[in-house]
C-alpha cells in the first residue's frame, strides 16, 4: 500500500485519482469478435458487420499473416482493442514490457477503444492466463484504482474494464461488485464494458438478481456490451463462449438497452467456432433488438 | 504484505499446487460447496494450457494421441508454468522439456518432432522483412563477389535432427501412418522460413547447411567458397557456392547483401 492510500486527503491521493479526461467513445453499431477462422470469408465477401473486436495478444507478435490480416481488416472496419493479459487487479508489479507491446499495437491499429478485464491473471512471475477473481474490499478498489490509472496514463488514453464471469465469492468483501465496478470507474475515469452473459452467469453462481446488478451500474459510463454463450452445470454456469447466447441472456440485453441506451454491442464467440452466417444471425439479433427497444438505435454514428 | 497480496498468493498457489489454505477465504454458493466451484478454477488451468499446446503441437499431438499427450502437457504444465503474458509463448519450453524428462527422453524423436513444429510456427509469425532478389546481385562486379556477406531473412531458422522426426513429420501432415521412430547416424539438417504467409522447411546437404551457417555468421563469399573446397572437390566450390546461393535467393530467404 502506497502513502497516497493510507492519507485518502493529501494532495497525493488527490492527484493519484485523478480521473482521465476522455471523450465518451462513440457507438459503433453491431460488431462481432475476430477470429482467424473467419479471415477468408471476411475478406472474401462483405458481411454485413458494423465493426470487429480483436483479442489484443493475438496480435502482439513479430510479423506474418495475423498482423497482415488485422491491416487488412482495420482498412475496412472500426477495429477494438480487447486484451485478456492486462491484469489490472494483480498485486504484481505493472508488467511495463506488456504495456509496451499492448501501446505499440494501438499504434498500428488506431482502436476505437482499448479494454481488458476487471481480474487478475497471476502474481509471483507466473501467469495463470485465466480472469481470475478478486475480493470488493476498500484495499483491492485503492490498488485497481492506482493501476488503471498508471495504464492510462502509459498508454494515453482512458481504459475499458469488463465485468468478468466469476465462480467464488471471498468472505472478506466489502461491497457488491457492481458497487466496485460503478466507483472503480468514476474514481479512475475507465469506462464499462457490460458483458450481458457474465451478469447473468456470476448472478446465477453467486445467487442474486441479475437485474440488482445492473440498475447498480451508472447508466453514462457503459460503453461496451459483450454478448456469448456458457455452459450450465446445474449447481453454477460456466462462462465457456462456445455455446449461442441463451434466451435468458437475451432477456438480459433488452433490459440493458433499455437502462443503458445505444452501447456498441457485439457478440464473442471464442471455441466451438460456428461459419460466420450462424454468427451473423447472432449479431443481427442484436440489431433488431436495439432497433425494437430504441428506435434510431440502429444507426452508428458517423 | 498486504492482504489482497496475501490472498493472490494463497488462491494462485491453490490452483498450482493443490494447496487449500485459500478455501477459508471462499463461500460456498447457495447451490454448492466452495471446493467445487474453486475447482472451475483449477480444472480450468491446465486444460486450457494443454489446450493451446494441442494448439501449437498439432501433429505431435497426432502422434501421441489424446491421452498420451495430455499426460505429457499436464506434466508440462507443471513443470514450466507459464511466465509470458502471451499463451503464445507457453510452449516454446516443450522441445527442451521433452529431451530431458523422463520418461520423454527416452524417445528422442518426441523432442525433435515438438523442435520441429516449434520452428515452423516461429516462422508463421516472425517478423517481416525484405526478400534478396536475383536482380540486386547483377549489380556487383565479380571481382566483389568474394567480399559478399548475406544476411538471413528474420523467418530463417536453422535446425539438427538426430532422429527421422521430419519424415514422421511429413506422414502425419498427409495423414499417412508415419514411420517407426530411428536414430540418424548423421543429423538431418534443416531450413525453417516462411513463404509468403506459410511456414516452409527443407533438407540441407550437409555442405550446404555449413555455408548457411557461416554465411547466416556474416562470413563473406569468398571464404565460404574456400570452405567448401576444403570439404569436397576443390574445383567446384565456386560452383557449388554459387548454385546453394542461388537456391536461397529463390526461396526467399535472405534479406540483405553487402560488399564490405
Amino acid at each position: 500500500m502506497n502513502v497516497a492510500s493510507r492519507l485518502p486527503h493529501s494532495p497525493a491521493a488527490a492527484r493519484a485519482e485523478r480521473p482521465v479526461e476522455s471523450a465518451k467513445p462513440p457507438f459503433l453499431g453491431f460488431g462481432l469478435g475476430l477470429r482467424a477462422q473467419h479471415y477468408d470469408e471476411i475478406l472474401g465477401g462483405n458481411p454485413p458487420i458494423d465493426w470487429f473486436e480483436v483479442i489484443s495478444e493475438n496480435y502482439m507478435l513479430p510479423g506474418g499473416q495475423p498482423l497482415r490480416t488485422l491491416d487488412r481488416i482495420c482498412e475496412r472496419y472500426p477495429v477494438v482493442m480487447h486484451g485478456v493479459s492486462l491484469s489490472i487487479a494483480s498485486t504484481a508489479p505493472p508488467n511495463f514490457e506488456y504495456l509496451q507491446g499492448l501501446k505499440n499495437l494501438a499504434k498500428r491499429v488506431e482502436p476505437k477503444w482499448v479494454s481488458d478485464h476487471l481480474c487478475w491473471t497471476g502474481v509471483h512471475g507466473k501467469n495463470l492466463h485465466d480472469l481470475l477473481p478478486i475480493p470488493y474490499t476498500n484495499e483491492a478498489l485503492d490498488h485497481v484504482v492506482r493501476r488503471v490509472q498508471l495504464v492510462q496514463d502509459f498508454l494515453g488514453r482512458a481504459i475499458v474494464l469488463e465485468n468478468v464471469s466469476t465462480y467464488i465469492q471471498f468472505n472478506n468483501s466489502e461491497m457488491t461488485e457492481w458497487e466496485f465496478l460503478s466507483e472503480l470507474s468514476r474514481r479512475s475515469g475507465c469506462w464499462l464494458l457490460f458483458d450481458v452473459n457474465n451478469v447473468y452467469v456470476s448472478a446465477f453462481n453467486h445467487g442474486y438478481d441479475p437485474m440488482t446488478f445492473l440498475n447498480g451500474i451508472p447508466a453514462d459510463r457503459v460503453v461496451q456490451f459483450h454478448m456469448a454463450g456458457h455452459s450450465h452445470m446445474g449447481t453454477h454456469i460456466i462462462d465457456t463462449h462456445d455455446h449461442p447466447v441463451c434466451e435468458d441472456v437475451w432477456d438480459l440485453y433488452v433490459a440493458a438497452i433499455k437502462r443503458f441506451g445505444r452501447v456498441s454491442t457485439m457478440i464473442e464467440r471464442d471455441d466451438n467456432i460456428p461459419p460466420l452466417d450462424e454468427l451473423l444471425l447472432e449479431v443481427n439479433r442484436t440489431r433488431e433488438i436495439a432497433e425494437r427497444v430504441l428506435p434510431q438505435a440502429g444507426k452508428p454514428a458517423g | 504484505m498486504s492482504d489482497f497480496a496475501r490472498q493472490q498468493a494463497d488462491f494462485q498457489r491453490g490452483i498450482l499446487t493443490g494447496d487449500d489454505t485459500v478455501l477459508a477465504e471462499i463461500q460456498d454458493s447457495p447451490r454448492e460447496k466452495r471446493e467445487t466451484l474453486y475447482g472451475v478454477y483449477r480444472y480450468a488451468y491446465g486444460s486450457r494450457l494443454v489446450e493451446a499446446m494441442r494448439n501449437d503441437h498439432e501433429l505431435l499431438h497426432r502422434y501421441l494421441g489424446d491421452e498420451m499427450f495430455d499426460e505429457m502437457g499436464h506434466a508440462y504444465v507443471k513443470a514450466r508454468p507459464s511466465e509470458h503474458p502471451n499463451l503464445r509463448w507457453f510452449s516454446q519450453g516443450l522441445p527442451e522439456f521433452l529431451k530431458t524428462a523422463a520418461p520423454y527422453c527416452n524417445h528422442p524423436e518426441l523432442s525433435d518432432l515438438a523442435a520441429l513444429e516449434k520452428a515452423l510456427n516461429d516462422a508463421f509469425d516472425a517478423a517481416e522483412g525484405a526478400v534478396l532478389e536475383l536482380a540486386a546481385m547483377a549489380a556487383f562486379a565479380p571481382e566483389a563477389w568474394p567480399d559478399l556477406k548475406f544476411g538471413p531473412h528474420p523467418t530463417a531458422a536453422r535446425l539438427d535432427l538426430s532422429t527421422n522426426a521430419a519424415t514422421i513429420w511429413l506422414a502425419l501432415k498427409n495423414d499417412e501412418t508415419p514411420p517407426d521412430a530411428a536414430a540418424l547416424e548423421q543429423p538431418s539438417r534443416l531450413l525453417v522460413w516462411r513463404e509468403g504467409v506459410t511456414p516452409m522447411f527443407r533438407e540441407l546437404l550437409t555442405e550446404e547447411a555449413m555455408m548457411w551457417d557461416e554465411a547466416a555468421n556474416g562470413i563473406p563469399f569468398g571464404v565460404l567458397c574456400e570452405m567448401l573446397a576444403t570439404y569436397d572437390d576443390p574445383d567446384g566450390a565456386a560452383a557449388r557456392g554459387a548454385g546453394y546461393l542461388h537456391g536461397w535467393i529463390t526461396s526467399g530467404i535472405l534479406t540483405a547483401v553487402s560488399a564490405e
